[in-house]
């Protein structure tokens, strides 16, 4: 029996199934939209994002987007930026190729920093580039600032830790080393048998014939003997001076292992010394760090999603109940990049120090997730009276290079608590300014903050001390404040700078107030070092002390003996040789 | 009921309706729905060659609801395959890229590894199916399909008024 292929019949209610398709297309098409968007830029920034609604409008080319919420990554009740509206023109033809092309984007009502009911935050401190960013900052060490509240207590010192014994330990087995070497090379001279056969034969030419050329021959062998010999002392004492040499080396850096050794005793002391840049990264340290973290965040997911280059890029998959997998992109060159928004004109919305807000405008261009195919550096920019705003993240190239520069100007600051001491800074308005620049792992950046009126607030609650009385009476008398911190290195080894008026200020009076009491601590801990490493490195300066000076006066004997030996040879030969027709062969 | 209903038709179709072909090329088609992530656009062309081809409708729905949890049990190793095939793989490296910059194909999620690794195993395997459940139809009519025509459950399903709606897609002679 033959079977019919096609079942023609079914035509009709696939047609309708497709009908019926595309009728809950358009239905839920803005639904279904706005659910993407919302997934994709909650995955993107690491925050949730709410969209109240979003149209599409596909044959205009136009996507709307109205009441957008951005949540911020870092804080829990706090939005990183709102939207009244954003308005899309997009290419249509891309969308066939899962790309999408924005010519044009503008949003209208944007607002940063506004207060949330809910936290927004997605991930966890240690989940992807936040946990990077953390972990960088946690990093960069910021010193505690502990002020003594009486005496100053010093933890135990683990003699394990210290460094001079074990120099130590390395010199003396160096010594003994060379004390080994040289003494066979003072065996191996022989000098007592070659100033023997000297003397003997010069004994030998006092009563002899000019005309006796067998001794004459004998006592000239005898006296290259006693020169070659004298050449090898010379070459032994000039390798014992240059061991002597090393090794006095070896016993300065034992000098300075110690110097480690205090200064690593000093640490004990859980302060950080008296100088300003100390006191000022234990101040505003923490808060720079903050803002440089926040700074690296945003760098770092530019080059997670917008990395140079055309290899395949694997990103995690949908959700779904099966296994979302791995979704692998493959750019090509003179195509267009999945992801390209031409250029975006933004309003913003900016409150200047508790003012009415005021409008100003914003642009982004060339924002793309394959910069190599777009060929040009996405930037942002805005200014206006008392803001600026700069940024380039240029991916175009194998190495990035990043640069961000942002300057607010009669600004509400946000206040500031002191790490370690019982106040709060209530800067006021003021200005602001980061700048940060990360080209491929080399950082510089510099976060700066002024305020003229700036108000101290001591916590009520904190426990009353001399130290915290005094410091209060100096930093409460201080109506400015100028804060400047600065990064530089790498991303793996980099350095943090923190200087302040404050901090000079409460290193002074820090200084007389606890300069007797740090510097008696300090003799402390410098005495216990002493007591635990002068009775491992006198015997080993002695060693080498004593290693040198028997060697070089074994080596001095030798040598005169030597001298003496040739000394006589050839006076003897001198004498012979002098008589009147005599010349020797 | 509503589950009876839904097993009456399969029943009915592993009984009488249709040749083995039909039975097994619907149930091997069913597979491939099964096997891969169902809101894909290649499901949607693999749907409608069950509902447009003379295979056995029923049969297409019993594959697909036998292989939906063997679709998920082997997830892990359709991720290794379709990465290995995507990323693994550089000669079909300009093959992925042209599709991947080509119209409607990016669509598909080809360049999902587990969605590639899924639909590339249930095409290597379709034809074994296909002759595997021919053989099974086959051999289930020749041997127990008596028995079971019989009982008591199989008559209070085919009695069921779902068969009206079964006729509609039943196999053509």
């Amino acid at each position: 029996m033959r079977v019919a292929l096609f079942r023609w019949k079914a035509i009709g209610p696939l047609l309708l199934v497709g009908v019926v398709g595309v009728g809950s297309w358009l239905v839920f098409a803005d639904r279904i939209a706005k659910a993407t968007a919302q997934a994709v830029g909650t995955t993107l920034v690491g925050a949730r994002v709410e969209i109240d609604r979003l149209h599409l409008d596909l044959p205009h080319g136009r996507v709307e987007l109205r009441g957008l919420t951005v949540a911020s990554p870092f804080e829990a009740l706090e939005n990183l930026l709102q939207a009244d509206a954003l308005v899309a023109d997009i290419d249509p033809l891309p969308l066939l190729e899962k790309k999408v092309v924005i010519d044009r984007l503008a949003a209208t009502g944007l607002r940063f920093g506004t207060p949330r009911l809910t936290d927004g935050r997605t991930g966890g401190r240690s989940d992807g580039v936040m946990g990077q960013v953390t972990r960088w900052g946690e990093q960069l060490q910021v010193p505690a600032l502990a002020l003594p509240t009486g005496t100053i207590n010093i933890d135990r010192l683990d003699p394990g830790q210290l460094n001079t014994p074990r120099a130590a330990a390395a010199l003396a087995a160096r010594a003994d080393s060379a004390r080994l070497t040289w003494e066979a090379g003072l065996r191996g001279l022989d000098v007592t048998a070659t100033v023997d056969t000297a003397k003997h034969l010069a004994e030998r030419l006092r009563g002899a014939k000019a005309t006796d050329v067998r001794l004459l021959g004998d006592a000239r062998r005898a006296l290259e003997q006693v020169k070659r010999a004298q050449e090898r002392v010379l070459g032994l004492e000039r390798s014992v001076a240059a061991g002597a040499a090393a090794l006095q080396g070896g016993v300065a850096g034992l000098a300075d292992a110690k110097q480690r050794d205090y200064a690593l005793a000093r640490g004990l002391l859980k302060l950080p010394g008296l100088d300003a840049p100390d006191i000022g990264a234990a101040l505003f340290g923490p808060a720079a760090v903050d803002r440089f973290q926040r700074a690296l965040y945003w760098v770092q997911l530019g080059r997670r999603y917008m990395p140079p280059g055309l290899l395949p890029r694997a990103t995690p998959g949908p959700s779904r109940a099966r296994r979302a997998g791995m979704t692998v992109r493959f750019p090509r060159a003179h195509v267009e990049p999945a992801f390209l928004l031409r250029t975006a004109e933004l309003s913003v919305e900016l409150g200047a120090g508790g003012a009415a807000p005021r409008t100003y405008a914003a642009r982004l261009s060339d924002v793309t997730t394959d910069p190599t195919l777009h060929g040009r550096p996405a930037t942002a920019s805005a200014s206006a009276p008392g803001f600026r705003l700069g940024a380039v993240l240029d991916h175009v190239r194998a190495t990035p290079r990043d640069t961000v520069a942002a300057s607010l100007v009669g600004v509400a600051l946000p206040p500031l608590r002191l790490p370690s001491l019982p106040l709060r800074i209530e800067p006021g308005s003021g200005t602001v300014a980061l700048s940060f620049a990360l080209q491929g792992d080399q950082v510089r950046a510099r976060w700066t903050m002024q305020s003229d009126r700036v108000r101290w607030v001591r916590d009520s609650g904190a426990a009353a001390s001399a130290t915290g009385d005094v410091i209060w009476r100096v930093v409460s008398a201080i109506a400015t404040l100028e804060v400047s911190a600065s990064l530089t290195g790498s991303l793996t080894h980099p350095r943090l700078g923190v200087s302040s008026n404050v901090d000079r200020a409460i290193a002074d009076r820090l200084r007389a107030l606890l300069g007797a009491e740090l510097a008696a601590a300090e003799r402390r801990v410098r005495a216990q070092v002493d007591s635990l490493v002068d009775g491992q490195v006198a015997p080993v300066l002695a060693q080498v002390e004593a290693l040198g000076g028997d060697v070089t006066g074994r080596l001095g004997g030798q040598r005169a003996q030597l001298d003496d030996a040739r000394k006589a040879l050839e006076q003897r030969l001198r004498e012979l040789t002098r008589l009147p027709g005599v010349r020797l062969p | 009921m509503l589950v009876l209903k839904l097993i009456q038709s399969p029943i009915k179709t592993l009984h009488s309706e249709g040749t083995p072909g039909q039975v097994a090329a619907g149930i091997a088609l069913g597979s491939i729905l099964g096997l891969t992530p169902l809101l894909n656009l290649h499901n949607a062309v693999v749907f409608a060659l069950i509902v447009v081809l003379n295979v056995s409708f029923p049969a297409a729905m019993l594959g697909w609801a036998l292989f939906v949890p063997v679709g998920f049990l082997f997830d892990p190793a359709f991720d290794t395959i379709g990465r290995a095939l995507l990323l693994g793989t550089p000669a079909l490296r300009p093959l992925w890229t042209t599709l991947d910059n080509a119209a409607v194909a990016p669509l598909t999620n080809f360049n999902n590894t587990v969605v590639l690794g899924s639909l590339v195993c249930s095409l290597v395997f379709w034809l074994p199916l296909f002759f595997a459940a021919r053989r099974g139809v086959v051999r289930y009519r020749a041997t127990v399909a008596d028995r079971i025509r019989h009982s008591r459950l199989y008559r209070a399903v085919a009695a069921s008024k779902l068969y009206t709606v079964y006729r509609l897609f039943r196999p053509e002679p």
